[in-house]
């Protein structure tokens, strides 16, 4: 149990004495109004005590302030109701997703919801992609232990995803003379999880990385590497679709009944649900489901994060990833390595990102300041960096709790609740380990009541659609032999051919608006920015579906492309 | 197999114009990506289009399709249509690979004209915040959208930029049945030409704001509103002056890139000012028997001038192929100049120049110098850098020469 009076006195030295302490489900609850939202974060972090209590709680309000309810699809229908999956997975992320492919392992029925018109739409595609080799992770803490799993399931994965992994190492740039007197320290630390290290000197680095900005010579972890971290989560979700899972797009969670520590069921805008096991993976709104659910031990304070993506000519800077030495900063506010600089597993180079708490779960909108403070940053590792290679840039918001501690764990308040929550930076790393544990809970309380066996004919292949652009001539050539479409470029900047989008469009989760497809085989996401294949495939998404260019949608339902056919417009107006 | 005279990469006008002048000397191949020829004139069903060439105005369609006729008529010509240039090998001749739906196929030429166009910088290359609903588009997708599928793509539109083709949009959707609720250009100036200011805008009431810029988009789903906000003539935001105007459709016209990721890929010298290829008066680039035309070499206001490069490079390879012996030409007060090296080897009795001015300037002056002394001067009244100028120049430069091209505001 938190010591209730101990966090008292400690919120009350630091100016906080209005704010009312008790305990909740194992963890301290803090109760009040503030004025800053930065006042409520220290809260907080004060009210940390991973020792005995189980989180932090923290319903201080911010005064005059609303947050934006979570958003909802409008639309309304009954598909779902009265289904009885034996496991329910809220959130199609890629914790979420990587959790159905576990699950469908096994002779059970399993529903996956997403509120979003499709998987991958959070964070999950919001980040640089990198699988992390884990040395910035403290060595005993819950994340360490995921990620160091997470990254060698990854080699696995990606053979059996057809998903592209390269481990091509990370620098960790020292950035003052005497961090080389840290050295060894990192190295034990290092030793602690079997994390690969090697001292790279300033003459290799130079070769290596052009305009350098530090002196000091790097570290190097080879066991750092890249991915596209929405294909992966793409792959894995269709995937489990393939042994079985079902995936409900556009099916928000907006309810859960519970009674004597059972979920009941669960409310969704497309009817009540009935699952014996719900999985809470819901990201940045995993507290929000934890307190539907009965059992809200932690809080989500959304960080944002800015990123920029350069132009492929751009590649030169570097093949694998950079970054700084940091020390941990004393007042645990330091809760990023202030990004970096990656070259994506497509061949781009991607800076950032930053770190801004944010009340706003859903904000992901950029402004001038934040892609300054991005650049300027990373401009900071290599000269090389200029503004006019940016071609685009975009924002997530991570779910961090205050503990900064992944929440894997059975519900010992609700018997038939499993979280998988908090899952912030190494998420991506960490999510295929993460989903073996969740899938193992969910099996041991499903086999309370009924015997769980492995699926006899589970298939771990999933074939990705082919990537014209990679392969070698003849390949190529006999492909187009098979399915001439493949000879047919439709994206310019990015040699994607009508084939590939016609595959997206028909694939196992079928991509249907401009973004999925863009997702899953880049079409748009070249330097004209789909300025000359945004048309074509937006005809294609309309003659494929049958649905009619004006319903054809950048990203789902209210996001249509076209407002009305030009002669209709002229009549109305007669 | 066939070797080509010329491969002519691209199929808009002046891929067009530079087949045709080429076929005269041989065997000639198109490779055109999409499913027609004419490029980006298929979506130009505004006139205008032809004025200089043909002494009428044709609406871009029409223009196209004058040398599409003839093009296609033309037994020395060969087009691939649907077919995507993968990569290009130097040895003696070129070897370029391409794909379609037949397969890849590799063709040899021995001169390769380089006609790709140029694609338009976007939103976020304007460092356009916010967040990225559906709505936010170049002109050149609006027009796509309206003129060749028929759709709008809104129906209150604010357009950035004062770029010819956002202009031209403007009075496309006013005419269909949108509102346009203005431009909004960060310069001082217009970026247009003078013509279709009077005639897209002025003529329609649709309100021009000069120094103002969209800072940030609004709406999740789709557009929902912009931020205006002033800028200084440094395009720096104005503090204050933010303004919000509900909307649901951004269309941006913020300028042109030239195409030249093939050129690069045949380490073909680029000029940062044009963004194009490096030319001589023949439009041959720094790498022997590559040739850059159109908009791809640099961006021209006016199709007429399109036609005309390709077709001076067209011609240059009816004759017979010399060593070149290389001159550079200095430019100051330009905001680009081309050719920017003449061949001293081929030289005619007069050069055609293109350039634009660096700045707007009343009065100019334009002074040719060779090593030092004035060999040429001519005065001009009101240059705008949205105005190309085109200027044929006698010059009979000797090896050696230091080569100098001058505008200055002429002294009062």
């Amino acid at each position: 149990m938190p010591d209730i009076r101990k966090i008292k006195r400690k919120l009350k030295k630091a100016g906080f004495g209005s704010i009312e302490v008790s305990e909740k489900l194992g963890g301290v609850w803090l109760r009040g109004e503030l004025d800053e939202y930065e006042q409520i974060l220290e809260c907080g972090r004060l009210a940390v005590d991973k020792k005995t209590s189980r989180g932090v709680i923290n319903d201080i309000r911010l005064k005059g302030y609303i947050p934006a309810p979570m958003r909802i699809p409008s639309l309304r229908d009954n598909l779902y109701e009265g289904r009885t999956p034996d496991v329910l997975v809220v959130g199609g992320g890629i914790v979420g997703c990587a959790i159905a492919r576990e699950l469908s392992r096994y002779d059970i029925n399993v529903m996956l919801a997403e509120k979003e018109y499709d998987i991958a739409t959070g964070q999950s595609a919001r980040n640089d992609g990198m699988i992390h080799a884990g040395i910035d992770l403290k060595p005993d803490s819950i994340k360490v232990k995921y990620n160091m799993r997470g990254n060698k399931l990854y080699d696995t994965l990606s053979k059996e995803l057809d998903v592209p992994v390269r481990k091509v190492g990370q620098y960790v740039l020292l950035t003052k003379k005497w961090h080389k007197l840290l050295y060894p320290v990192v190295v034990l630390r290092a030793r602690k999880n079997n994390i690969p290290i090697r001292y790279v000197c300033q003459k290799e680095l130079d070769r290596k990385i052009p305009k350098i900005g530090y002196r000091h010579g790097a570290m190097f972890f080879a066991g750092a590497g890249i991915v596209s971290p929405y294909l992966m989560c793409i792959a894995l979700a269709e995937n489990a679709v393939q042994n079985g899972a079902e995936i409900c797009l556009n099916t928000a969670v907006t309810g859960i009944e519970h009674k004597d520590g059972r979920i009941l069921s669960v409310a969704t805008n497309r009817g009540t649900i009935y699952p014996k096991v719900v999985v809470n993976a819901a990201g940045v709104f995993s507290d929000v489901i934890a307190e539907q659910a009965g059992d809200r031990h932690f809080t989500i304070h959304p960080r944002k994060g800015v990123e920029a993506i350069l132009d492929k000519k751009a590649s030169r800077i570097t093949d694998s990833v950079i970054g700084r030495f940091a020390m941990k900063s004393s007042t645990g506010k330091q809760h990023t390595k202030g990004g970096g600089i990656v070259r994506t597993i497509d061949g781009n180079i991607l800076i950032g990102p930053s770190a801004v708490e944010t009340p706003e779960r859903e904000d992901e909108s950029t402004t001038c300041e934040s892609l300054d403070e991005v650049l300027v940053k990373q401009q900071g590792l290599t000269g090389e960096l200029t503004r006019s290679d940016i071609i685009t840039y975009f924002a997530g918001t991570r779910a961090a709790t205050y503990e900064e501690e992944f929440i894997v764990e059975k519900s010992p308040v609700i018997q038939n609740l499993v979280q998988a929550a908090g899952i912030q930076s190494p998420g991506i790393t960490a999510a295929p380990a993460i989903a073996e544990d969740i899938a193992k809970f969910c099996t041991e309380i499903l086999s309370e009541t009924k015997k769980i066996e492995k699926k006899k004919d589970f298939n771990p292949i999933r074939k990705g659609i082919p990537c014209v652009r990679e392969l070698p001539i003849e390949e190529r050539a006999a492909l187009i032999k098979k399915n001439p479409d493949y000879g047919v470029i439709v994206c310019r900047c990015e040699e994607i051919s009508k084939g590939e989008i016609l595959d997206a469009i028909r694939s196992p989760i079928p991509a249907t608006t401009l973004d999925a497809i863009k997702r899953r085989v880049r079409a748009g996401m070249g330097r004209c920015q789909g300025g000359f294949c945004s048309p074509v495939i937006t005809r294609m998404i309309a003659e494929e579906t049958g649905v009619g260019l004006l319903h054809v949608t950048k990203k789902g339902e209210g996001s249509e492309l076209l407002t009305s056919y030009t002669k209709e417009v002229a009549n109305d107006n007669l | 197999m066939t070797i080509y005279k010329a491969a002519v990469i691209g199929g808009g006008p002046a891929g067009l114009a530079a087949a045709l002048a080429a076929s005269k000397g041989g065997k000639v191949l198109l490779i055109e990506r999409e499913a027609r020829l004419g490029g980006i004139l298929k979506q130009c069903v505004h006139d205008g289009f032809g004025v200089i060439r043909f002494g009428e105005k044709l609406s871009g369609c029409e223009y196209a399709q004058r040398f599409i006729d003839e093009v296609r008529s033309n037994k020395e010509i060969d087009i691939r249509l649907l077919t995507y240039v993968i990569g290009i090998k130097k040895n003696k001749t070129f070897h370029i690979t391409a794909t379609s739906s037949s397969g890849i196929e590799t063709y040899e030429a021995e001169n390769l004209i380089l006609a790709n166009g140029c694609r338009e910088r976007t939103a976020r290359q304007v460092n356009i915040h916010g967040t990225r609903p559906a709505g936010v588009m170049t002109a050149g997708v609006a027009q796509n959208f309206v003129n060749l599928l028929g759709v709008l793509p809104g129906k209150r539109c604010v357009i950035l930029g004062s770029g010819d083709i956002g202009l031209i949009m403007a009075r496309r959707l006013t005419l269909e049945g949108a509102e346009v609720l203005g431009v909004y250009e960060a310069k001082n100036t217009p970026s247009g030409l003078t013509r279709n200011i009077s005639q897209c805008l002025n003529d329609f009431n649709i309100p021009l704001h000069l120094s103002a810029t969209v800072k940030r988009v609004f709406g999740n789903k789709r557009v929902e509103a912009v931020e205006i906000c002033k800028v200084t003539e440094k395009m720096e935001y104005i503090r204050g002056t933010e303004e919000i105007l509900p909307c649901d459709t951004l269309i941006v016209s913020v300028g042109l890139i030239p195409e030249n990721e093939l050129a690069e890929s045949l380490s073909v010298e680029i000029d940062p000012r044009t963004r194009g290829p490096v030319v001589d008066q023949n439009m041959q680039t720094m790498q022997d028997g590559v040739y850059s035309v159109g908009n791809a070499l640099h961006v021209h206001d006016l199709v007429d001038y399109v036609s005309e490069t390709a077709e001076t490079a067209g011609k240059a390879l009816l004759q017979p192929a010399a060593p070149r012996e290389l001159v550079k030409v200095d430019a100051k007060g330009f905001l680009y100049l081309v050719p920017q090296r003449l061949d001293l080897a081929s030289i005619k009795d007069s050069t055609v120049f293109y350039f634009r001015t660096a700045v707007p300037r009343k009065a100019a002056t334009l002074t040719v110098r060779a090593n030092g002394q004035t060999i040429y001067a001519r005065n001009y009244t009101n240059l705008k850098p949205p105005e190309m100028e085109k200027i044929s120049i006698p010059l009979k430069p000797r090896t050696g020469e230091k080569l100098e091209f001058i505008l200055s505001d002429k002294e009062v």
